[in-house]
């Protein structure tokens, strides 16, 4: 009778029958906000889940598509009663669209260009230079270079010339306050996240090794990572930091308050800023790195930050993450735009996050609504806030 | 049934409507899982599922139901367990999640008039922000909608201060099964964007009317027609509830060694503190709560957990209330962090299930003075299950006493026997002087005691004057005919002839009846025998056939349940 056998090979055999069906998860999925039905809500795919493994549904075509119509946003494990890692189910349940050959085309895509060219653009190891144009005295000597920290980019913000700030912006962060650091360069490869996200799961600790291994010959101690979801997959994929735990994975404003804590950070008095924070799902959700930028906020003068509503653990998905942007492309600007909406309700004059996708997602959003404001980076904000050079703060020994 | 998609989909909105057999079938379910053999007594899917936004399309939604003799049954968001959202005979489900806008709000009035879509954790952020709560909301609030949970009646968060939730309800709209719109109570509604005034008025003089025949009441005065009988009279698609003054809310929580010494010092709690919230988890419920692991003082123990909601000063009080009584009685009072971990925890009383993972749910209303001997009584019933309880206490000397019985639905036969022991609880429950929790579907046979008699006979008369086709929520509540599967009828049959073939071979063989055979044996007779035996067997069979047809679902839970329980004996031999 079980056609799904997969999910024993993962541990998950009982957890469709170990939810209470209380619904907590399907009231907050942001896809079942969108599309009304429960079968595209977490509840009613657990239902169709038992269903096929009662052999009364089939696992088929549709179901496969209704399975990738999900932002892995965190927010149904978050709320659920009985303590149902969904992200990793449904990850698991990728695995099996995957096996039995119902990829959608654009997480196929996705599997190739990783494999091929190491990152979900289909771009290649040289355009992971391209962001350090203009800022070439920063990083010179950088790339390989020995070091206690490393600053990871990601995918998204080393190839989409749209984030290049961000990246500039965190290094000039670091040597402003005198961070001895290093970077990959074109040696970084994608940390692995997208190929979970598409089905792939057992070459993730493959792809986050080809990055760590790198980074253990360097002797960094501490990674800064400009996306909350690389940090996610190498605590959950990567064998070597389950093992070791040697390494302290850290996202932006995780490292941003540490350096205003040890005053290595100074800023000047910011002509009345009223941001508001989007907390990206997974550093809010999972990695609870929810106070850190509102510290830094609070830190800089004439920087007035405004609460969200809903804001930290709650916050909604920008709709963007776990493929759906590119499988669903109009569906994630709709979840996006939901999350617009609960700024427009507030006085914010900008929209500060800390997610590369975030970005992006609010970014085309601002563009489908109408609704004009500035979206940053955390690191961003920083940047352009520092107090001018020589009052800069002590350096790394 | 026949039923046309396009037409409905014309009424509703088309993209309101489906009947995909994965949405059908995720849309018939509630938490409670149902063991394969209950499908044979009530059907396992809606043909078509829909989700109206507005009153004027359910309205047309029923009256189309009512023209095509097709069952029709509300639903919330599925939180209940009684199986009143689920289908007894297919037809159309009306989920009602689409419509949830807060309609009316006036501080001076304490009072809130919304959609009954809208769940509890919206309604509930939506008043707080404005310095106010609610008085009772269910511990589903994070899901279950208000219209469920009026719908149902019951004990929530707040009952231990304010009682149930239906003395909550000031007024309610509803469309009945004629496809009338009515008010009952004070509905608040602000009057000059009232579309549906005449619409209601022409209802409410129709009612009056039949409620004039009834003997009973005005609608400003019948409310409860409506409230707490689980959509079987008619839709409620507005609902005006109190609201009270957000004071400050302090949690507080106590472990005991025994249930006895909890017991003892709820009543002194509920009669001097008068808490907004306590609830009760016994050793067996504390110990599978994974959480609770760490904490020697709480795992294994007996919690009494609740919040005040009152002034700081009051409430400074009635902590030191709490202190002593706790401390005279044996127990020992938490932390603020720990009181706050049990505030939390009050949205998921079904955390234990994990340790299923299935669960046989057993529930029932019963004084708090007996809980002891009950849980006593229950341990020593159940001794051979696994079992987790928990309750809330209400503010009238009764609580709920959940017994969650931890099983696993994936071993088909003996989770299947195992539901005896929900209904051997609710035996039990009877002897204490308690009531089962709710009626829904499964418990219509109580029905009678648990609205009291006249109640229930103004009920009865109700649902024959509204719903004379019986088309709203049928077999809920009042019981009814049920559908019977191929399997069962395949049993009535084969009962009724092999009992014929066996009485056959049997009677004849009783000592005075085989003298008189004797008496009377023939060749002809002998030959005759058999095939005549045959035809009254086949005979028989079908009238076994017929009864399973005819059959009402209190009929079937009366045969069923005794044969749970003998199988479950054998079983256990
Ligand atoms: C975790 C958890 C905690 C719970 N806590 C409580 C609790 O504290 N107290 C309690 O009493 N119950 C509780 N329940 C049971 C259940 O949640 C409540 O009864 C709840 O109010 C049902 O709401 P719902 O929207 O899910 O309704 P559903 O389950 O969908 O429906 C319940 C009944 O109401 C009818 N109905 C629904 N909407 C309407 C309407 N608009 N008009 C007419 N009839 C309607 C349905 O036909 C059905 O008969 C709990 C359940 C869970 C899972
Ligand atoms: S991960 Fe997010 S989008 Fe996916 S089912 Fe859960 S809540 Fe919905
Ligand atoms: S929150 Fe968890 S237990 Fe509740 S319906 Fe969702 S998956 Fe099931």
């Amino acid at each position: 009778m079980t056609k799904l056998d997969f999910l024993e090979r993962y541990g998950q055999e009982d957890e469709p029958y170990v939810c209470a069906s209380c619904g907590n998860c399907t009231l907050v999925c942001p896809v079942f906000h969108e599309l009304k039905w429960e079968s595209y809500g977490p509840r009613g795919k657990l239902h169709v889940v038992k269903s096929i493994l009662e052999g009364k549904s089939e696992f088929g075509k549709d179901f496969a598509h209704k399975i990738f119509l999900c932002n892995l946003c965190e927010h149904c494990t978050s709320v659920c009663t009985t303590g149902i890692s969904l992200d990793r189910f449904w990850e698991v349940v990728r695995a099996e669209v995957r096996e039995r050959g119902f990829l959608p085309a654009p997480a196929q895509f996705v599997l190739k260009s990783l494999k091929e060219r190491g990152d979900i653009m289909w771009m290649g190891s040289a355009d992971r230079l391209l962001w350090m144009e203009d800022i070439e005295e920063i990083v010179k000597g950088r790339i390989l270079k020995k070091a206690k920290v490393a600053y990871f980019l990601g995918c998204n913000v080393s190839l989409k010339s749209q984030l290049h700030d961000v990246a500039k912006s965190m290094v000039k962060i670091m040597d402003y306050a005198g961070v001895d650091f290093t970077l990959l360069g074109d040696k970084e490869v994608c940390c692995g996240a997208p190929l979970g996200w598409a089905g792939n799961l057992k070459d993730i600790n493959e792809m986050a090794e080809k990055n760590l291994e790198i980074i253990r010959e360097l002797g960094v101690e501490t990674i800064v990572f400009s996306c909350p979801s690389c940090i996610l997959t190498w605590s959950e994929y990567s064998e070597y930091l389950k093992e070791n735990q040697n390494i302290e994975l850290l996202t932006a404003s995780q490292f941003i308050s540490r350096l205003i804590r040890e005053r290595r950070l100074s800023f000047e008095e910011q002509p009345m800023i009223t941001p508001t924070f989007h907390d990206p799902c997974i550093s809010a959700r999972v990695l609870k790195a929810t106070e850190e930028p509102r510290e830094i906020m609070d830190y800089i003068p004439g920087v007035y930050h405004v609460e969200m509503n809903p804001s930290r653990q709650n916050t909604r998905c920008c709709g963007s993450h776990g493929l759906l942007d590119v499988v669903d492309p109009i569906l994630a600007s709709k979840i996006a735009e939901v999350r617009l909406r609960d700024v427009t309700v507030t006085p914010a004059t900008r929209i500060v996050t800390e997610c590369p996708r975030c970005i992006l997602a609010f970014d085309l959003a601002k563009f489908t609504t109408n609704y004009d404001i500035l979206v940053q980076d955390i690191t961003q904000l920083v940047a352009s806030s520092l107090a001018p050079k020589d009052e800069g703060g002590a350096k790394d020994q | 049934m026949r039923f046309d998609e396009q037409q409905i989909g014309d009424i509703v909105g088309a993209d309101n409507v489906s009947t995909t057999p994965e949405t059908c079938m995720i849309y018939s379910k509630d938490v409670t899982s149902l063991p394969e053999v209950a499908h044979q007594i009530v059907s396992p899917r809606f043909d078509v599922i829909t989700q109206p936004v507005d009153v004027l399309s359910l309205r047309n939604l029923i009256l189309y139901a009512l023209d095509n003799g097709i069952p029709i049954v509300p639903r919330g968001n599925g939180t209940s367990g009684w199986g009143g959202a689920i289908p007894t005979r297919g037809g159309i489900c009306v989920a009602l999640s689409g419509m949830s806008e807060i309609l009316y709000f006036n501080e001076f009035e304490s009072a809130v008039t919304v959609e009954t879509g809208i769940t509890w954790r919206d309604l509930l952020t939506f008043v707080e922000r404005l310095g106010f709560t609610l008085p009772v909301y269910p511990s589903s609030a994070t899901a279950a909608t208000v219209g469920g949970f009026v719908a149902s009646g019951g004990l929530g968060i707040g009952s231990t201060r304010h009682g149930d939730i239906l003395k909550q309800v000031l007024g309610i709209e509803a469309v009945l099964p004629n496809g009338k719109i009515v008010r009952l109570g004070r509905l608040l509604l602000d009057s000059k964007n009232d579309e549906l005034k005449e619409k209601v008025e022409e209802g409410n003089l129709w009612l009056s009317k039949q409620l004039s025949t009834a003997g009973l009441g005005t609608p400003e005065q019948e409310t409860k027609l409506f409230t707490g009988t689980y959509g079987t009279l008619g839709i409620i698609t507005k609902v005006t509830l109190k609201t009270i003054p957000k004071l400050y809310l302090l949690p507080f929580a106590c472990s005991f060694d025994n249930m006895a010494d909890l017991v003892k010092v709820a009543n002194i709690i509920i009669s001097k503190a008068k808490p907004y919230y306590l609830r009760f988890l016994t050793d067996n419920y504390t110990s599978k709560l994974d959480a609770l692991n760490e904490y020697e003082n709480e795992s294994g123990k007996f919690i009494l957990t609740g919040a005040l909601l009152d002034t700081i000063y009051r409430n400074e009080d009635n902590v030191e209330i709490i202190k002593t009584a706790t401390n005279e009685d044996n127990g020992a009072v938490l932390n603020d962090k720990r009181s706050r971990y049990y505030w939390n925890e009050r949205f998921y009383p079904l955390r234990v299930k994990r340790h299923g993972p299935s669960i046989v749910p057993a529930e029932m209303l019963a004084p708090i003075n007996m809980i002891p001997e009950i849980l006593e009584k229950t341990k020593t019933e159940l001794r051979n299950s696994k079992i987790a309880i928990e309750g809330m206490l209400s503010n009238d000397g009764t609580t709920s006493v959940m017994v969650w019985i931890l099983d696993d639905e994936r071993k088909k036969v003996s989770f299947t026997i195992g539901w005896h022991r929900s209904f051997k609880f609710a035996s039990l429950a009877q002897r204490f002087g308690g009531l089962p929790y709710a009626v829904g579907l499964w418990n219509g046979r109580h029905a009678r005691k648990y609205y009291g008699n006249d109640a229930y006979n103004d009920l009865k008369v109700m649902k024959k004057k509204l719903d004379p086709r019986n088309i709203m929520n049928p077999v809920k509540v009042f019981g009814g005919r049920v559908t019977i599967g191929r399997e069962s009828m395949l049993i009535g049959f084969l009962i009724g002839f092999i009992g014929t073939l066996i009485a056959g071979w049997v009677i004849p063989r009783i000592p005075i009846l085989v003298q008189l055979i004797q008496l009377l044996d023939s060749s002809l007779l002998q030959l005759l025998y058999f095939p005549y035996l045959v035809i009254v067997g086949l005979s028989v069979g079908l009238v076994g056939l017929l009864i399973t047809r005819i059959m009402t679902l209190n009929q079937a839970l009366a045969m069923g349940i005794p044969l749970l329980r003998i199988l479950s004996k054998l079983k256990r031999k």
